[in-house]
């Protein structure tokens, strides 16, 4: 007999709520410290490509409460360079010290360690600290740094070229000449970052022994990090149990492995003490990874009909100054290159993609990766069809979407998109904004209050839960794609779950007891989730690109069922009735249509736990527990659709959102009221990164906006209120017919606020092929466009 | 930097004494000559809120005064509000309209909701996301933290007077 679901899909409020909501959450600043605690400052480059001539430390080593200072030749001998572990055709390995040596390459790069009594005193030592350096030309932006007689970043790579990927469908020339018109653009989008309000830290406490340390991190992958340091720093993995404690936001900057990690991890060893280090938001801005500064080169051919017969793209991504733990920099050169067909029915394709080296802050892993780039890309193209062939840019999607009835569906690059519900949520989502009422509306509309006004739409895919292969077709030969758990049964009957993941906001103390609790057939009061933590955790891939739902939650299920076989067979014998018969919800087992002849999961535990005469049921050993370790499918592909109503002001270019609508579809929801979540702050995110958010590097490197004073984040007033409508296509490939949801709010919401825009200006002839979209760009397009000059 | 100073400030309703450098911030001697860790620090330069208290009943950064600077002062913090079984009617909202997500900025958003409240006890939605303009959140989209404060207004969360 199937069990009755009781939690998943429900509102179920959350667990970690009320110790947040007293301030009583322990981030790592948080966290209680020894005594005799020392605290880090790290000495940045004011250069982004220099030779460092000297470093002298008298005078920090001079200053009260200073204690050491450790210079990148002192932190070599107890740190290897890292590597990102990439093995792919057309990628440059490279390695980096974790404190520069030799040369800078990057404003903000580590020169030299302070070791201070207190943080203040280590602020103090970084002013006192005398590098001298040999400034070097830079090679600043992404247009430049491939161009013959460009600086190097790194000798040994030719051109600033660290990765070219490239990839074609069998006679794509012959496919694409089938499509009688062709349209060119270039898409350019500006470089943001996650800027989490947590900025970084790490706090290591060596055991009483001396031998071992306890790293809590403010990190979304503890098993990567203990992995890394165990390598890095030469030592056994039983040495160091990384503890991820309340992290303050993570959006996939802190999906990577920092200098400072291994940097703190071996001064607590070589130091013998616990040793802090909290970053500053300057640091956070200058050194945390930034992301989508990309150039989308795009052609695109296609029939009267508005049908896409061919895609061609050379996409070019800045990979920074160096290639990034763990992912390298390929995820976003790869990522956009293989996501942007996204839902759409495209089967002859070609790209190119690059990575190239810059002397700026690395890219890396930030919510969406490529996606809202691609996606910008593609779906402008769509609106670019519609507004050539006089067809509306709703209508040109559906007429390229891949229908539900032939799915399951593998495209072009060999992504396999299970179930899902392209047509039907781009259907859902123009009858629910009355799209053709705005369109009827649209000319009339047109500045009768000093405003154009337009309308956007994004219909995406989202890759989630990417499994093993999915990594290793992206160049990620050492990146793993399972998480795994351990669900027990205690003596007592109660339930604990421990879980490779870590919690950075997303909720999982709460919807991962709302799987075990289902999957086990327990009340959920009697679960507990345990995750964060390597001592106490399996292994795995741990939390980002949308994966905890599926890994996590496919997991769970797995281990859970094995545990609730057991006490079915426990129970069984118990009752002395045919396990088959036995039925296990809401904390009992009971043998099937007789629920008064039960027992709770206490009186199962006894028996599995040897506290009664029962004894075993033949074959079965003692304890009531089960580990898994669940690698899910390539990938797991959410969708969904964003439109967006926007209102351009002609006078001071402000854009104001007048109407905001996802319908959205990540499979089987397993907590609606959190999945809201996700996609409200994602679709936060994705406004900023559209019409404010941009990380300005000068031609000499220097970011020119390194404050929260002058890289804007989206306030309340510039965020509206949001509908949302979900449908559900449980996956049939993984576990639990979950979907990923994490990234598909930022993914969404960049292109279709973008297409808006274009859209209220198109009247005016103004192209609009970047962002992000702040005022004073749009109001010299539109000045320059009354003027009758050529629009940008 | 040996030169030390007394500092007396009413935190939370207790006095509290503490001699401590000229140039320690608010922010720090509250969470670490206090233990009152729940202000956050998110960027020192007052953009982000995260650290916001109310000193004298108005909301400020304590990031960018200096614990010396408001020598004598009444500090309320978000460990003032509720009680050892119970949530503050504003935490409770905050609870129930999913209004927090990783929380590190969320008792920032609580003591500009007190200010708010006690300012203006029934907020239209517009006075109400000016008012959290005075902190970022970059987890929730705001929408729910909008619906949180909305609920505390109906329930008459702040009585009268700022905590």
């Amino acid at each position: 007999m199937a069990d009755r679901r009781h939690y998943i899909g429900q509102d179920v409020l959350r667990r970690e709520d009320e110790y947040l909501l007293r301030g009583r959450g322990r981030f790592v600043d948080d966290l209680p410290t020894p005594t005799d605690t020392v605290h880090l400052g790290f000495v940045m480059s004011p250069y982004a490509h220099a030779r460092i001539v000297t470093i002298d430390v008298s005078r920090a080593l001079a200053h009260e409460g200073i204690i050491a200072v450790y210079t990148g030749d002192d932190i070599a001998k107890l740190v290897q360079p890292i590597v990102a572990e990439i093995e792919f055709p057309g990628y440059h390995r490279h390695g980096r010290d974790v404190v520069a040596r030799g040369k800078v390459r990057f404003v903000g790069e580590h020169v030299a360690v302070v070791v201070a009594e207190n943080a203040y005193a280590a602020q103090d030592g970084i002013e006192l600290v005398d590098v001298e350096y040999e400034p070097l030309p830079v090679a600043s932006d992404l247009e430049t740094a491939t161009q013959p007689g460009a600086p190097l970043v790194h000798d040994a790579i030719p051109n600033n070229l660290i990765f070219k990927g490239q990839f074609s469908t069998k006679e794509f020339a012959a496919g694409f000449a089938r499509g009688e018109h062709v349209i060119r653009e270039r898409f350019r989008s500006g470089r943001v970052a996650g800027v989490p309000m947590e900025p970084r830290g790490c706090l290591a406490l060596p055991d009483h022994v001396g031998d071992s340390i306890v790293f809590y991190s403010s990190t979304q992958i503890p098993h990567l990090v203990r992995t890394a340091l165990a390598r890095c720093l030469d030592v056994t993995e039983s040495r160091i149990r990384v503890v991820v404690p309340e992290v303050g936001g993570g959006f996939g900057t802190k999906a990577q492995i920092y200098p400072e990690e291994f940097v703190v991890a071996a001064l607590s060893f070589d130091l013998r003490r616990p040793v802090k280090w909290i970053q500053d938001r300057r640091e956070e801005l200058l050194t945390d990874i930034h992301a989508r500064d990309h150039i989308y080169d795009v052609e695109i051919a296609f029939d009267d009909q508005g049908i896409v017969h061919g895609l061609k793209l050379s996409l070019w991504t800045n990979a920074g100054a160096y290639s990034t733990l763990p992912f390298g920099c390929t995820l976003e050169a790869t990522g956009g290159a293989r996501m942007i067909v996204g839902p759409y029915r495209i089967s002859n394709y070609a790209y190119e993609t690059h990575a190239v080296a810059t002397h700026t802050c690395p890219s890396g892993a930030y919510r969406g990766v490529a996606q809202p780039t691609c996606f910008m890309a593609i779906e402008g193209l769509m609106d670019r069809i519609g507004r050539k062939l006089g067809i509306d840019p709703a209508e040109v999607r559906l007429r390229n979407m891949v229908p539900t009835k032939d799915l399951p569906w593998v495209n072009v690059v060999g992504v396999r998109y299970d179930t899902g519900s392209f047509v039907e949520s781009l259907e859902r989502a123009l009858a629910v904004i009355d799209y053709a009422g705005f369109r009827a509306r649209q000319p009339a509309d047109r500045l009768v209050d000093g405003k154009y006004r337009g309308i956007g739409i994004c219909s995406f895919t989202e890759v989630s839960g990417t499994g093993a292969p999915g990594w290793r077709a992206r160049g990620l030969v050492r990146m793993p794609g399972f998480d795994s758990s351990i669900v027990k049964v205690e003596p007592t009957g109660k339930v604990t779950a421990y879980v490779s993941h870590a919690n950075g906001g997303q909720g999982h103390l709460t919807t991962f007891a709302q799987v075990v609790a289902d999957a086990v057939g327990a009340d959920l009061a009697d679960v507990t989730i345990i995750e964060g933590d390597t001592g106490a955790t399996p292994y795995g891939t741990n939390t980002f690109a949308s994966r905890s739902a599926v890994t996590g939650g496919g997991t769970l299920i797995r281990a859970s069922t094995k545990v609730k076989e057991k006490m079915r067979r426990i129970a069984g014998h118990m009752l002395e009735t045919a396990p088959a018969d036995i039925v296990i919800e809401g904390g009992r087992a009971f043998v099937v249509g007789v629920p008064q002849v039960g027992l709770d999961f206490a009186g199962i535990a006894e028996t599995a736990y040897s506290m009664n005469n029962f004894g075993l049921p033949e074959g079965d050993g003692y304890g009531l527990e089960a580990t898994d370790f669940y690698d899910p499918p390539l990938v797991t592909m959410a969708n969904a659709v964003h439109i967006v109503q926007v209102a351009v002001d002609v006078e001071d270019g402000r854009v104001e959102i007048e109407r905001y609508l996802v319908v959205h579809d990540c499979g089987r929801i397993i907590n609606p009221m959190i999945v809201n979540g996700q996609i409200h702050g994602g679709t936060a995110q994705g406004i900023g990164e559209a019409l404010m958010e941009e990380m300005v590097y000068d031609s000499e490197g220097q970011l020119q906006n390194a404050t929260l004073l002058d890289y804007l984040l989206p306030t309340a007033e510039d965020v509206p209120n949001f509908e949302i409508d979900h449908l559900e296509s449980p996956s049939i490939d993984a576990e639990g017919g979950f979907k990923g949801v994490g990234e598909g709010g930022v993914i969404g919401a960049v292109p279709a606020v973008v297409n808006a825009i274009a859209d209220a200006l198109a009247g005016l002839g103004i192209n609009i092929n970047r962002k992000p979209l702040r005022p004073a760009l749009l109001v010299r397009l539109m000045r320059e466009a009354r003027a009758g000059r050529p629009a940008a | 930097m040996t030169d030390t100073v007394e500092v007396t400030l009413k935190v939370n309703n207790r006095k509290a004494t503490r001699r401590v450098e000229p140039r320690l911030l608010l922010v720090d001697f509250l969470r670490h000559e206090l233990g009152l860790k729940g202000a956050h620090i998110g960027c020192e330069q007052g953009v982000c809120g995260a650290c916001t208290v109310l000193i004298d009943g108005r909301s400020a950064r304590s990031c960018l005064h200096f614990a010396v600077a408001v020598q004598g002062a009444d500090i309320a913090t978000v460990e003032s509000l509720g009680s050892r079984d119970a949530l503050h009617p504003i935490q409770e909202a905050f609870h129930k309209a999913h209004g927090l997500q990783c929380g590190y900025c969320t008792p920032g958003f609580l003591a500009t909701t007190v200010e708010l409240l006690a300012r203006n006890p029934d907020p239209d939605e517009a006075e109400i996301r000016r008012a959290l303009t005075n902190n970022i959140c970059r987890c929730t989209g705001y929408a729910n933290i909008v619906k949180a404060v909305r609920a505390a207004a109906a329930m008459r969360a702040v009585p009268g007077r700022a905590a």
